[in-house]
């Protein structure tokens, strides 16, 4: 009896944020583009940045973020999902730190990020992944590097029509289909066109500089919009991941399938080099000569080497030991810090991994488990 | 905005031998980046070698009024053997101070254990210094500290020198002995049971190998030292100093941030025991 009202109460909530969400999409959704007036649109703002970071096909047909500016050949309009997050552009493979004027005399000299950056066609969920680096990175030490980046930065989302792949999961981990902030613009496909959502004051000064290109939204145009949300909403069932956090940190998840993680990961990287919100790194120094620069360059836990120092000793030594930190930092830990969990459901380290781990299906053994 | 991980420059003054493969410097801030640098016992930098990269070391001296400060130095891999092959006058970089310090306001009027094997004894001697500088503020203060062989233990003039503090007792051990060597054989635990300061008010602050501070808290707890009052300053792989990269983490706290000093309730939370 008692859990049947608390099923009914949790249908209720679930009904009603559902609706919220409608309603506030209801509220926001006015404006409308059309196709050729966001090619337009595209380039006028080619004009206005330094470089412009699109979708594009590359190498054989993988759909990539990539500087568009001058080469061309962006997609305004793409079906899934890129292969690597654009967060490759805000926490690059490598990146100069300050330069080395002279290493024998320990003379560096600083630089500053002044690239001015259009993101285009960020998915929802890259979209909310690039929010919550960014709280971190300001956590404390704010990290220069990645806030100038975000501070010069335009974020232009386009919300998704369909499931980019079977495996992702955004509508699960509430990041997905529609992006709820973090973007200055947000684009919504319909038949005719495009539903617009302003985000921020960057978004407002794009909508006054080209509002000739825009126009009020139709109601039939909402309505499809509306649809998209009640498509993945019906198919889907939001994951508890407050509930899920509670149960790893209680350390209630059965060894065995710690155990079978380990045994599945060939610590092949995929995960970490994929995952958008993966945020570790080292530093390197490339000299030649006396002259060069320091480089930070992206690392992960999952590497043998990444807690071991120098006189040979290793904090964490158990292969099988890197994978679970990796769960428990993405699920339990940045959930109880941060208030949610540190993946968006973008399913990339489940397509990527030649053991066949899944965080998904990790997440449902977990929950199911416990009950 | 404020690029963290850029350093500052600073020189070295001065370059003890201080046993095989270690080495004591004596840094000072270059004007142009700042005159004085602020840290607390307990502390440490991010130091950088260019063309080796960065590696974290604690403030080996106490802080003092004329800006020098001191690390100790074992030679153990890359940028440590390239530390060990610079000169007095020749410049590096510097970051932090970083980290938090050993518990500063829960050991006054205390009793103090001190319990520091090999190098480990570096991050220690800035918190005794500043304890017999201002001896009165301090209950009685012993000192366990041991290394492999007499030749690696590491001040050796100025432990000596302690010993002319009052209430103060030093008990030093050694793993193997040479001829001049007359004291004590074995490791620090052994010399436990020569410690006479009471178990239920006492701090005890240790430094070391993790073997070593993973079974002297063993045995110091079968004493009756209260786990919320011993304290370790641990060492762990870290890049960035500033809860960034990643490599210190232990569920949800940083090393560099919430570290290094642990004490043993926390370290227990954490699921660590070095």
């Amino acid at each position: 009896m008692v859990l049947d009202y608390v099923f009914i109460a949790e249908l209720f909530a679930r009904t009603v944020s559902h609706a919220l969400i409608i309603v506030k999409l209801l509220q926001m959704k006015k404006l409308f583009i059309t196709k050729e007036s966001l090619e337009e649109l595209v380039k006028n703002l080619k004009k206005d940045c330094d470089e412009f970071i699109a979708p594009k096909k590359e190498h054989l047909d993988d759909i990539v973020f990539s500087d568009t500016k001058h080469s061309g050949g962006e997609l305004s309009a793409y079906e899934g999902n890129s292969v690597v997050s654009p967060r490759a552009f805000l926490l690059p493979q490598t990146e100069e730190v300050f330069k080395i004027i002279s290493a024998k005399g320990a003379k560096f000299k600083a630089i500053e990020e002044k690239t001015r950056r259009i993101f285009y066609g960020v998915r929802p969920c890259d979209m909310k992944a690039i929010t919550l680096m960014r709280d971190f990175f300001a956590d404390k030490f704010v990290d220069a590097f990645y806030e100038q980046k975000m501070e010069r930065s335009i974020f232009i989302a386009i919300a998704c029509a369909s499931r980019c792949s079977k495996k992702s999961f955004c509508y699960e981990m509430d990041s997905g289909p529609v992006a709820k902030d973090g973007f200055d613009i947000e684009l919504t496909p319909v038949k005719m066109g495009y539903l617009v959502d302003i985000g921020s004051k960057k978004g407002s000064k794009i909508l006054k500089k080209n509002n000739k290109l825009f126009t009020k939204a139709s109601s039939g145009a909402i309505k499809e919009a509306k649809a998209i949300l009640e498509r993945f909403g019906e198919a889907a069932k939001r994951i508890d991941y407050k509930k899920l956090a509670r149960i790893m940190a209680q350390d209630k998840v059965k060894q065995s399938i710690w155990d079978d993680m380990g045994l599945r990961c060939v610590a092949c990287s995929g995960c970490i080099t994929l995952c958008p919100t993966c945020s570790c790194f080292s530093f390197m120094d490339r000299l030649e000569n006396d002259r060069g620069a320091r480089l930070r360059y992206c690392d992960g836990c999952i590497y043998a080497g990444f807690t071991r120092m120098a006189g040979g000793s290793a904090p964490i030594p158990n292969h099988k030991d890197h994978i679970r930190r990796f769960f428990e930092h993405k699920l339990n830990i940045d959930t109880l810090r941060y208030g949610r969990p540190s993946c968006v459901g973008c399913a990339r380290c489940i397509e990527i991994c030649p053991g066949n781990i899944d965080i998904r299906k990790f997440i449902e053994a977990v929950t199911k488990g416990a009950e | 905005m404020k690029n963290e991980y850029f350093p500052k420059i600073v020189v070295i003054e001065n370059i003890v031998n201080e046993a095989p493969d270690v080495k004591t410097f004596t840094l000072r801030l270059k004007h142009e980046s700042g005159g004085k640098l602020k840290y607390k016992p307990g502390q440490f930098m991010m130091l950088s070698l260019p063309g080796y990269g960065e590696a974290p070391f604690t403030f080996a001296s106490r802080p003092a009024s004329n800006g020098r400060f001191q690390i100790t130095v074992k030679k153990l891999g890359s940028l440590t053997a390239a530390l060990h092959d610079l000169r007095e006058k020749d410049a590096v970089g510097i970051r932090g101070p970083y980290g938090n310090s050993f518990p500063l306001d829960k050991i006054e009027n205390k009793d103090l254990l001190f319990v520091a094997g090999g190098i480990g004894m570096a991050p220690l001697r800035s918190l005794i210094q500043q304890v017999f500088k201002n001896r009165k503020n301090y209950g009685n203060v012993e000192i366990v500290y041991g290394s492999r062989s007499p030749r690696e233990l590491v001040y050796k003039d100025e432990i000596i020198s302690w010993q002319d503090n009052p209430d103060t007792d030093i008990h030093l051990t050694v793993d193997t002995p040479d001829e001049t060597w007359g004291g004590a054989c074995g490791v620090v635990c052994a010399l436990f049971p020569k410690v006479k300061l009471d178990p239920k008010t006492s701090v005890v602050i240790l430094c070391g190998p993790p073997v070593m501070i993973k079974s002297a808290i063993k045995d110091i707890l079968k004493l009756g030292f209260r786990d919320s009052n011993i304290y370790a300053s641990l060492e762990r792989h870290m890049k960035c100093g500033a809860g960034k990269c990643g490599h210190c983490y232990i569920k949800g706290k940083y090393v560099c941030l919430d570290g290094p000093n642990f004490s043993y309730l926390e370290m227990k939370k954490l699921e660590i025991n070095s």
